[in-house]
């Protein structure tokens, strides 16, 4: 059929001018001419030995050899595929409490329990949109695998009237189970007179064969679906309820009242259910983000730009889990794809090609500053060698990268630690993890009151909770012999002790009183030291060396992680191309090409001049007089402002007509880009619909 | 400062400029503003001095004179002055149209800028033909230096900001204001502040002048964009991979995409090699009548081959269905790319099929690679829409013009309120009825009538047409109920029964000799999409004939 059109429909510039067609190569012997497809063609035969495994291309100007890339892209394979299964987890857990509730009162509950009435589970999911959807397929998974029924899922652009609306209940119920070649030979292969696809019997037969005990029909975006509709819906299944075993699920993301409000009582009363709340997405994005960063098996992080990016994406718009997991999973491509330092996370970095990685790692800016501070410790020697012998370059840099990865690790032990501790102690103003983070991202945790906060606290602490104190303390620092001895002194201390009360410092409250002294007509407080006992001065000590063991730790640990040498390979910290690609800003990029051309078109001669010239593009010389005009603008004025542009330029030469074309060009564009429309105010004038920067 | 008379006239300074006034009493003729081309800060300053015309006209308020500067601000050309003849044609259709500005002149209007010039450059020529009657010696001299000075005039009036000329408020606002502020100031309260002038002087462009003028012209940015759509090509293997990582691409940016796409559509044909073709289907967007069921059944097609069921079903939600069953149920199946053009093209712009696309986005084993082209298609989709799309976003402007997108010359006539000459104007309504019943030219010669006689009681009043003599301004406002229309008919005899009626307007609406469209009440209006003059015309004709 449009088989054979296409090839005609091709004009002589190659394109086509069908509404849709099944691309065919203009010719398939040989890449159409002109030079960026020749460059191609180049790089596509090199490359297409390795295309089969991989779709990542060499980098390093194309020097890298095949074994690197696929190194690279199997790192990258590995490294994902186990946060996924992370992420994964998270989300698999997250809402699993809702939906116990929520299959159990499916299963329990049925029109006889419910008076004839239709049992409805009304799930509100505020902002978290994207866990409706889990929820069901999760819930449709456990039906049908115990063959009890099924999930049907509405939306509201499946509902346009009723007729459309019963159809695609039944055909969804139908080829849930039976796939869409059942739901076909359903309708077909059936004795008696044929009945229409929205006839409830047909669902009604479905349900007799199959002997199904549920049918829940979903409504996922209830408040898109027009009342009308939805009352004839509901009276419709109700009056069906004797014969196919509905359920009703609504999905809504106002309110429980609202969704009352907008349908009439008389369908009100045909319900009859239960509520069930959906939490937010924000506390499992940080979970999530928990688990990808502080895992103590981490490889690879993602630096504090682009935890910035991504919090505030969160926290500025509704985002679901998924879209939160889509744009880390995309720094990690990023990583990886375009970084020929990162194939030194692959496990077999050792086979990797030594001669473009390593003049790659000699001009990594880490690598410069690594090899500056090794000349200020005299070692001159062993900067020479860096330079010169590739291997040892290449042992050097997997020393440095798992000393680094060594270091990021005890950096988000400590956040978490820091993060627990504060907590436990301080409900009220408790950090979240993705705040502590993006501070030990950039260096600035060390600094900061929360570290504060955490060494002040420790010296109050009694002798109970310090046991638990130390059983948050990272590894790295229980590992300490200072530490191991420290534990021992202190379970000497609390084997002597045998007292009811645990054993509190001299800085503890309740170790000191307040004497209230009135002095000249003033209250003065005074705090006095109660007497301790001779065990509490001990433990004193105890948390004394404690809180200096501690904060020694942390000085050590929360280093900023752009310090450490050859962090580029298992740091990812570019803010921008993330930030691009996932909240564009399309009206400021098509503003600037018109507004400033050579932005985009940079040229080498000496045309780049900020003044309207007749040598931009004609529509980047009719916006900016576009933009110089009021809201109502008179075309024909603007045609001879337009007009003047070209002819001072180009004087004799120029050519009323063709300036005219250009002008009829630029015109049209600028309305259907909507930035011009017709106006009725006055003759030949069009209304302005843009102003720039707004 | 212009270098033509700059050098002749030695009036930088104020002191200089006395003398010349002074000379200007002696010699008795009225060279006094002849360094008006000088500076436009000297234009003012010495303007007041000159004898007749301008002086009744009284003292230039603040205003005029920031004005008058804001005129000649952008003056760009410092070529050498032409040469005598051609500046004298130039001088000449200046002094045609400040003539012509004069006569225009609405008495309502107030003196302004624009006129003061008009004014001026009327006088420099009594002043000018008066001392070549009196004063044959200076006739040598005098025409060159006047003209001179004129040809730095003219083409200045035009190089500057004509649309504002007869603002009294600039729409530019002076200095760098914050874009908000701008638009409070571009929309101030107040009668629309732009001149007259209006396009019927003016011949537009037909389709066939744009596509000749369009195929000589040559790009002076050609390189450039070849350079940037090279930048774009290098990003190939990239989108493969975000493909591969089940990503689906969105491009936007100003300019056509769609050679970047047919190139895209290239390179993964070579990239893949003949022996193993990828599946990859094209949809133009922009395609006026494109559906999306098609679009859906040809990526069956595409999946499928030969052995396409036989019945897709109506509803694009059921080929959909199919398409991933289809998928689902094939697990060798390779991916299939979905390239489309304009996905913010008017056709494909509704709630409704965005929904779809975006579920067919977010199938398994579907690639989409969408082009957006206008600045805020973001808005079409909401947050459940972009999590199924998925979209990575990637700025691809690449300044190509939208020759297929869309019609240029008609969206440019549309916009001017002039969809009428697509019809072929007044000879194709003309040719049309000249094959029709004589029953259909009655009821078309009625419906001329009616339509003409409501133009004149209702807009006889209306001073939007003072312009171009009551052009098509408003014409598709005027139109005439559907039931009136009948009743008169049938009192004519033109049509005994509805049906008939409704039968000779179907030919009408086949040739679009009249438009249909609902009021507010819900009424049908009919009317016709031709000038009044044009319309006229017809009816002289139908009558005549």
């Amino acid at each position: 059929m449009d088989l054979e059109t296409d090839i005609q429909a091709t004009t002589k510039d190659g394109t086509n001018t069908q509404g849709v067609y099944i691309y065919r190569p203009a010719n398939a012997s040989k890449p159409h001419g002109e030079r960026p497809s020749k460059r191609r063609k180049v790089q596509t035969d090199r490359k297409d030995q390795v295309i089969d495994s991989t779709p990542f291309v060499p980098l390093l100007n194309g020097d890298e050899n095949e074994t690197s890339v696929q190194l690279r892209y199997n790192a990258y394979q590995q490294l994902w595929s186990e946060q996924q299964a992370k992420i994964q987890e998270i989300l698999d857990d997250v809402d699993s409490d809702v939906l116990d509730n929520v299959s159990s009162f499916v299963r329990s509950t049925s029109p006889q329990t419910y008076d004839g009435c239709i049992p409805t589970a009304l799930v509100t999911v505020g902002s978290n949109v994207s866990s409706l959807g889990r929820l069901l397929a999760k819930l449709n998974n456990q039906l049908t695998t115990a063959e009890q029924g099924g999930v049907v899922v509405l939306e509201s652009g499946d509902a346009p009237n009723l007729k459309t609306t019963l159809k695609n209940i039944i055909r969804a119920a139908i080829a849930n189970t039976e796939g869409n070649d059942g739901y076909q030979n359903f309708l077909t292969d059936r004795e008696g007179p044929r009945l229409l696809g929205y006839d409830l019997d047909l669902l009604g037969d479905y349900v007799k064969r199959k002997g199904l005990k549920k049918l829940v029909v979903a409504f996922r975006d209830s408040e898109a679906f027009d009342p009308n509709i939805l009352t004839d819906l509901l009276s419709l299944l109700s009056s069906w309820l004797d014969r196919i075993p509905f359920s009703l699920l609504f999905g809504i993301s106002t309110s429980v009242e609202l969704f009352e409000g907008r349908l009439p009582r008389s369908s009100v009363a045909l319900l009859r259910g239960k509520y069930f709340e959906i939490h937010g997405a924000s506390n499992c994005v940080d979970r999530i983000y928990e688990r990808l960063q502080a895992e103590p098996t981490g490889r690879f992080w993602i630096g504090r730009g682009i935890t910035g990016v991504l919090f505030e994406k969160s926290n500025d718009f509704f985002q679901t889990p998924e879209a939160f997991s889509r744009t880390v999973k995309y720094a990690y491509m990023m990583h990886f794809f375009a970084n020929p330092v990162s194939v030194l996370l692959s496990d077999e970095a050792s086979k990797v090609q030594r001669e473009p990685l390593c003049e790659a790692i000699r001009n990594l800016p880490s690598f410069r500053r690594f090899c500056e501070q090794l000349l200020d410790d005299d070692s001159a020697k062993q900067v020479r060698q860096l330079l010169e012998d590739n291997e040892f370059l290449f042992q050097q840099s997997l020393d440095c990268l798992r000393n680094g990865q060594q270091r990021m690790r005890n950096i988000f032990q400590a956040v978490k630690m820091i993060h627990t501790c504060l907590k436990n102690l301080n409900t009220s103003k408790s950090p979240t993890i993705s705040a502590l983070s993006i501070r030990a991202l950039s260096g600035e945790l060390l600094d900061s009151t929360f570290v504060d906060d955490v060494l002040k606290m420790l010296k109050t602490q009694d002798s109970s909770k310090l046991t638990d104190l130390f059983e948050i303390t990272p590894q790295s620092l229980t590992d300490t012999a200072e530490f191991q001895k420290l534990l021992k002194d202190f379970e000497a201390l609390t084997q002597v002790h045998q007292g009811k009360e645990p054993l509190r410092s001299e800085y503890d409250s309740l170790n000191s009183t307040v004497a209230t002294t009135v002095v000249q007509q003033r209250v003065r407080l005074s705090k006095g030291k109660t007497k301790m006992s001779q065990q509490n001065i001990d433990y004193t000590k105890i948390i004394d060396r404690f809180h200096a063991l501690l904060e020694g730790y942390f000085v050590e640990t929360l280093v900023k992680p752009q310090d450490l040498p050859l962090h580029e390979a298992f740091l990812l910290d570019m803010r921008n191309p993330l930030k691009e690609v996932f909240s564009p800003r399309p009206r400021f990029a098509i503003e600037r090409a018109l507004a400033s051309p050579f932005d985009y078109l940079i040229s080498t001669s000496e045309k780049t001049d900020s003044r309207i010239s007749a040598q931009q593009p004609a529509t980047a010389v009719l916006y900016q007089l576009y933009l110089e005009s009021g809201a109502l603008v008179n075309v024909h004025d603007l045609w001879q402002a337009f007009y003047a542009v070209f002819e001072s330029e180009q004087g004799d030469a120029c050519d009323e007509r063709m300036v005219m074309a250009l002008f009829y060009r630029a015109v049209s564009e600028l309305k259907v880009l909507g930035m011009l429309k017709t106006s009725r105010k006055k003759v030949d004038h069009a209304a302005k619909t843009a102003w720039v920067g707004l | 400062m212009q270098p033509d008379s700059g050098d002749e006239r030695p009036v930088s300074t104020p002191k200089r400029q006395r003398t010349v006034d002074f000379s200007d009493a002696v010699n008795g003729h009225a060279n006094g503003d002849l360094p008006a081309g000088a500076s436009p800060s000297k234009r003012t300053k010495t303007t007041p001095k000159k004898p007749s015309a301008v002086k009744e006209s009284g003292l230039r308020t603040p205003t005029h004179k920031s004005k008058a500067t804001a005129l000649f601000s952008t003056h760009t050309k410092t070529t050498a002055p032409a040469t005598p003849s051609r500046v004298r044609n130039a001088d000449r259709s200046a002094k045609k149209k400040s003539a012509r500005l004069l006569l225009e002149q609405d008495d309502d209007d107030v003196w302004d800028g624009a006129d003061r010039l008009a004014e001026e450059i009327l006088e420099d020529e009594n002043d000018t033909t008066a001392a070549e009657d009196t004063n044959g010696v200076v006739d040598t001299i005098e025409p060159d230096t006047e003209d001179a000075s004129k040809a730095a005039t003219t083409p200045k009036r035009r190089a500057g900001r004509p649309k504002g000329a007869k603002n009294k408020r600039s729409p530019t606002p002076e200095g760098e204001l914050p874009a908000h502020e701008r638009y409070f100031f571009q929309n101030r309260a107040g009668p629309p502040k732009t001149s007259n002038n209006n396009l019927n002087k003016v011949t537009l462009l037909t389709h066939e002048d744009y596509f000749e003028k369009t195929a000589q012209y040559a790009d002076p940015c050609s390189q450039e964009k070849a350079f940037l759509l090279d930048l774009h090509h290098r990003s190939f293997s990239q989108w493969n991979f975000e493909f591969h990582q089940g990503y689906n691409i969105c491009l936007y940016g100003y300019g056509s995409k769609r050679r970047l796409m047919q190139d895209f559509a290239d390179w993964m044909y070579h990239k893949h090699g003949p022996s193993a073709p990828p599946s990859i289907v094209i949809v133009n967007g922009h395609t006026p009548n494109i559906s999306i069921r098609s679009i859906f059944a040809t990526i069956v097609t595409a999946v499928l081959g030969a052995d396409i069921p036989s019945k897709l079903g109506a509803q694009p939600i059921e080929v959909l269905e199919l398409l991933q069953s289809v998928l689902n149920s094939r697990s060798s199946q390779g991916p299939i790319t979905v390239l489309i053009n304009s996905i913010d093209a008017p056709p494909l712009r509704r709630a409704a099929n965005q929904a779809l696309l975006a579920r067919l986005a977010a199938t398994p084993k579907i690639h989409l690679l969408a082009t957006a082209d206008t600045p805020n298609y973001l808005l079409m989709w909401d947050i459940s829409l972009r999590d199924q799309f998925n979209f990575v976003f990637h700025d691809c402007t690449t300044f190509a013009p939208f020759d297929t997108e869309f019609d240029v010359v008609e969206e440019v006539h549309s916009l001017l309120g002039r969809k009428g000459r697509r019809v072929g104007g007044k000879e194709g309504v003309e040719f049309v009825l000249k094959s029709l019943p004589e029953n259909a030219r009655n009821l078309y010669q009625l419906l001329l009538t009616e339509i003409i006689s409501m133009f004149d009681d209702g807009h006889n009043s209306d001073d939007e047409m003072e312009g171009g003599a009551g052009r098509d301004g408003d014409k598709d406002d005027v139109g005439i109920e559907f039931r009136m229309l009948y009743q008169k008919a049938t009192e004519e005899f033109i049509a005994s029964s509805e049906m008939m009626f409704r039968t000779l307007l179907k030919e009408f609406h086949d040739h679009q000799m009249i438009t249909s469209k609902m009021d507010t009440s819900g009424m049908e209006i009919l009317g016709i999409p031709l000038s009044r003059e044009e319309m006229e015309g017809v009816l002289e004709d139908l009558v005549l004939s």
